[in-house]
């Protein structure tokens, strides 16, 4: 978090608190593609997406007189997008997920690799391949459980320190570096995966 | 040190947080353990992967779903709360007496030097702003009712364009 990004969230909360002209445009401004990319990322689904970013700024501004200035303003509006987000959720059919463990590197009783490694970090290097990875990462991402997808969505897409993230998701940061670590670990295996199988084509 | 105990503490590893020593012991397992290396490599490569993302889908918000977000989220926000309201009717109010104080004291020839400089450098550019003062010289008195809109929001600026502090009227 920048000091230039803390300076424009203190005016435009004192602004949004008179009700200043002008201040819901600011909130607009700053947040709008922020909330609707971090609810996209949750819901999967762009009609969703959408009006649980009106819900949110609809919190925002009704809301926005009690907030306490003991967090700072972007976790509170992100927390209210991840709540506004996963309650939608809850009130829906379960998405289909897969099931992590799966995906977990498997060790010897003594501790060691099961299975013979690939390295294919060079392989990626390759220009080529860039675009496809990006989707099929976010393919990926969008198959994680919630609980996984949001910690990585919060940390590694929106950048978010882990004590941030942890603020955010009212968790503490150990379990927070646990989900994230949890989910690079599923990534690396899938992408693992994806580019043996493309080889064996 | 093991390949799951390594595997588990990979993240401060790659991030560059991890104790010195514990990383000498990491470092001292990679160079002995094929398969750990190639999972190190592989796991800071999807790490670095997921990064470069991060400035392809950030803020793409398709600009049909913004301009509805932007509609809606406005028209709501003139009906919550209605303080945004009131607040914005005392800045027209406030405005509107302070045009009126402007034109008195310009009527009375009370004008503070500075005020009274601006003014005549705007009329001079300005032919609404001449008009309506040359009628309230020519009658002396005063128009019924609110000058026009134009008018008071040029009289604004020029009372905002005052150094701080200073009041545009003689005392």
């Amino acid at each position: 978090m920048s000091a230039e990004r803390w300076k424009e969230d203190e005016a435009l909360l004192e602004s949004l608190r008179k009700g200043a002209p002008g201040a819901v445009d600011e909130l607009l401004r700053l947040y709008q593609g922020k909330i609707f990319n971090l609810a996209m990322s949750i819901l999967k689904n762009e009609s969703d997406a959408e009006e649980a970013a009106q819900d949110v700024f609809m919190t925002v501004i009704r809301k926005v007189e009690t907030f306490q200035g003991n967090s700072a303003f972007y976790s509170w509006i992100y927390r209210i997008c991840v709540n506004t987000c996963l309650m939608r959720l809850r009130g829906k059919r379960r998405n289909e997920t897969v099931s992590i463990e799966e995906f977990m590197p498997v060790f010897t009783d003594e501790g060691m690799h099961a299975s013979p490694m690939d390295d294919w970090s060079k392989e990626v290097e390759r220009d080529a391949l860039n675009e496809e990875l990006g989707w099929m990462i976010r393919k990926f991402t969008e198959e994680l459980s919630e609980k996984y997808r949001v910690v990585f969505v919060l940390s590694d897409v929106e950048g978010l320190s882990n004590e941030e993230t942890a603020r955010i998701l009212g968790l503490t940061v150990p379990a927070i570096k646990s989900r994230l670590h949890r989910a690079r670990l599923y990534l690396r295996e899938q992408l693992s995966r994806y580019l043996r199988e493309g080889k064996a084509e | 040190m093991n390949c799951k105990e390594l595997a588990y503490m990979l993240a401060d590893y790659c991030n560059g947080s991890m104790d010195p020593r514990l990383r000498e012991e990491l470092d001292t397992h990679l160079v002995r353990c094929e398969p750990c290396m190639a999972f190190t490599k592989t796991f800071q490569a999807t790490c670095e992967e997921t990064w470069k993302l991060r400035e392809a889908i950030e803020y793409a918000i398709p600009a049909e779903v913004r301009e509805r977000l932007d509609l809606f989220v406005r028209a709501a926000a003139l009906k919550y709360p209605d303080k945004m309201r009131e607040y914005r009717n005392q800045i027209e109010r406030d405005r509107r007496e302070k045009v009126a104080d402007l034109v008195g004291a310009a009527a009375a020839g009370k004008l503070s030097s500075a005020a009274a400089l601006l003014v005549e450098s705007h009329c001079a550019a300005c032919p609404e702003c001449r008009e309506y003062f040359d009628a309230l010289r020519k009658t002396g008195a005063l128009q019924p009712g609110d000058p026009p809109a134009v008018f008071r929001s040029h009289m604004i600026a020029l009372m905002q364009a005052l150094p701080p502090g200073e009041e545009f009227f003689l005392a």
